[in-house]
């Protein structure tokens, strides 16, 4: 419980602190945006890095866990909680 | 785990019984054909958009029109019902009491949803789901855009009595032994998103009301000419529907939730995690409805605000992520069908919440604004985790509300289809919005790339319509000629199944 507590904490603070930085990106003039159209698309292709670089994390993860823990699995054993009213 | 399973009895027994399990099977069917109309409806939309120009839709309003009801349909007349269905069904069993807290209350309920959707479906409104000011003030023509409103309006009303229910049923009606923090979290989904439509609901009921003395001359709340301003509208209906978004998604990651463990063999990695998740996308739901509207003219600050807002959503969703993963760490487990549909759920809702980021933050949201990528964003969460997590469900649920298996074989063959026609349709359609088309639109010009990627998404669709096809044909044999199923442990899973604190002891 306290790693993930923890864990969610330094995800949380990991994305709050580049959006507060990104926000100083968009302006607050009618139009400004357009002018900063180069910075605005630098960002978006630094958050898909990043989206891609956690999503294969992710995805990968997922996959594997698929592929690993399957019940046809040659290496699968019965969990602890199996055969008991749980 | 039973459902009050009964022999068959004529359908006029089931539509005037109040017993919760009736309710919830009233609930079912209703939501499950508004799925197949509203469905149908995007294949319409999607086959007009195979190939610039006028295909088989006459003109754009109808298209608008089309789009307009495809919209309010899926959302207000499948997911939330669907939802319903599933908390009738079990939240009483998980609480441990024998009914609904107020049964009547609920029969009431459900019976305002088919005539909200006779009126929606009759009417056949034109200015979209959102009901664009001051169009629908002004030029939208009536009496669709009436009963649209009359509609929505009954609906928000079913809304609000079933979340009442559904709040005392949980809190009020549990048994005696039970904490609060030992119910299971599917009852916390429900509970979560009940009060977030208690909270919400009443704001966009009166932003209806308002619309409607607009449409009547009465006032100019959201009519420029008038004084009004309809970026008023846009606040009210966002305040509303931004939490909404979490009233759709909360349950389905509860019933994700039911899935995922019991396939797993093993209890959930963190139960309290889920719970503070619950709660604490319930709060920040509240603290996020102007990120669509940046484009409004907001002030630099209140962007800020709201970007930070939206962002706080982040880490409760990476919760839930991170659970499900755990929980199937070093689990024995089998994909059946539910656990296929709630495995490619998470996937997706993963890659849904990615396009949210972006579109979160403020100088990225200018770019894809009204582009497509939104449309392949709200719909990747709205099909790839509310209906993945839901359809997941009701594979689950079938054989203790039938008594019956469904045919695993096509259950299998549904999800596979599904699964590649959502990814075809929906992470094509966020490429198309980055590469320029707008949202809403009937024509687009011959862009060699947009006809490319328009056709991919539309064979996309094509493909989960068929699957959707042999899931109709899936439940309606397997209903009535299925194999008998085994109730205390239809899936072959092992042990019997009880919910974290249900009774061991029968006689308790």
């Amino acid at each position: 419980m306290k790693f993930i507590f923890g864990f969610l904490l330094i995800i949380g603070v990991l994305v709050i602190v580049p959006a507060v930085d990104l926000a100083f990106a968009a302006g607050d003039e009618p139009g400004e945006y357009l002018d900063r159209r180069v910075v605005i698309w630098n960002l978006f292709y630094k958050m898909m890095t990043v989206a891609f670089t956690v999503g294969s994390v992710v995805s990968g993860t997922i996959i594997w866990q698929v592929w690993r823990f399957r019940e046809s699995h040659p290496k699968a054993t019965p969990t602890r909680y199996e055969g008991t009213d749980w | 785990m039973t459902l009050e399973l009964q022999k068959p009895r004529p359908i006029w027994q089931i539509m005037f019984s109040t017993h919760h399990t009736d309710v919830g099977l009233l609930y079912l069917i209703t939501s499950l054909t508004f799925l197949f109309l509203g469905g149908s409806l995007a294949l319409g939309i999607r086959a007009e958009l195979f190939y610039p120009g006028s295909q088989i839709i006459a003109d754009s309003m109808t298209f608008n029109r089309i789009f307009t009801v495809h919209g309010t349909t899926l959302i207000f007349l499948f997911i939330i019902p669907f939802a319903s269905a599933v908390g009738n069904y079990y939240v009483p069993i998980m609480v441990r009491y024998r009914d609904m807290a107020y049964p009547k209350l609920n029969a009431i309920a459900f019976w305002m949803i088919p005539p909200a959707g006779v009126l929606i479906w009759l009417g056949f409104a034109d200015f979209t789901w959102y009901a664009t000011p001051p169009y629908s003030i002004i030029s939208a023509p009536g009496p669709a855009a009436d009963m649209w409103i009359f509609g929505l309006k009954i609906l928000g009303i079913s809304s609000v009595l079933g979340a009442l229910n559904f709040v005392v049923t949980i809190l009020k009606c549990k048994h005696p032994d039970m904490s609060i923090g030992q119910i299971p979290l599917m009852a916390w989904a429900f509970l979560s998103s009940s009060l977030i439509i208690i909270v919400a609901i009443p704001t966009f009921a009166a932003a209806l009301l308002m619309l409607l003395t607009d449409r009547l001359g009465v006032s100019g709340f959201f009519n420029p000419a008038m004084g009004g301003d309809p970026i008023a509208y846009a606040h009210l209906f966002w305040f509303t529907f931004h939490p909404e978004v979490y009233v759709l998604v909360i349950p389905a990651i509860g019933m994700m939730y039911e899935i995922i463990p019991r396939f797993s063999r093993k209890p959930i990695y963190s139960y309290n995690s889920g719970v503070f998740a619950f709660v604490m996308l319930s709060i920040v739901g509240f603290s996020s409805w102007a990120h669509h509207m940046y484009a409004t003219g907001m002030s630099f600050t209140e962007k800020t605000v709201f970007m930070v807002g939206t962002l706080a959503a982040v880490p409760a969703s990476a919760m839930h992520v991170f659970n499900f993963v755990a929980t199937m760490w070093n689990g024995r487990i089998r994909f059946a069908t539910p656990m296929m549909w709630a495995v490619g759920g998470i996937a997706l809702f993963f890659s849904a919440g990615a396009g949210g980021v972006v579109n979160s933050a403020m100088p990225l949201d200018f770019t894809t604004h009204d582009t497509y990528w939104v449309v392949g964003h709200f719909h990747l969460f709205v099909m790839g985790t509310i209906a993945f997590g839901s359809i997941g469900y009701l594979y689950y649920m079938f054989p203790y509300v039938t008594g019956r298996m469904y045919n695993e074989t096509w259950g299998k063959v549904h999800f596979i289809l599904s699964f590649i026609g959502t990814i075809l349709v929906f992470f094509t359609q966020h490429i198309l919005g980055l590469y320029g088309m707008p949202r809403r639109i009937y024509d687009y010009p011959p862009i060699p790339e947009w006809i490319a990627m328009n056709q991919i998404a539309s064979v996309g669709a094509m493909i989960i319509g068929i699957s959707m096809v042999i899931f109709l044909a899936n439940m309606i044999h397997s209903s009535g000629k299925g194999k008998p199923a085994d109730t205390d442990d239809p899936f072959g899973l092992g042990g019997k199944y009880y919910y974290p604190f249900e009774a061991k002891n029968p006689s308790h």
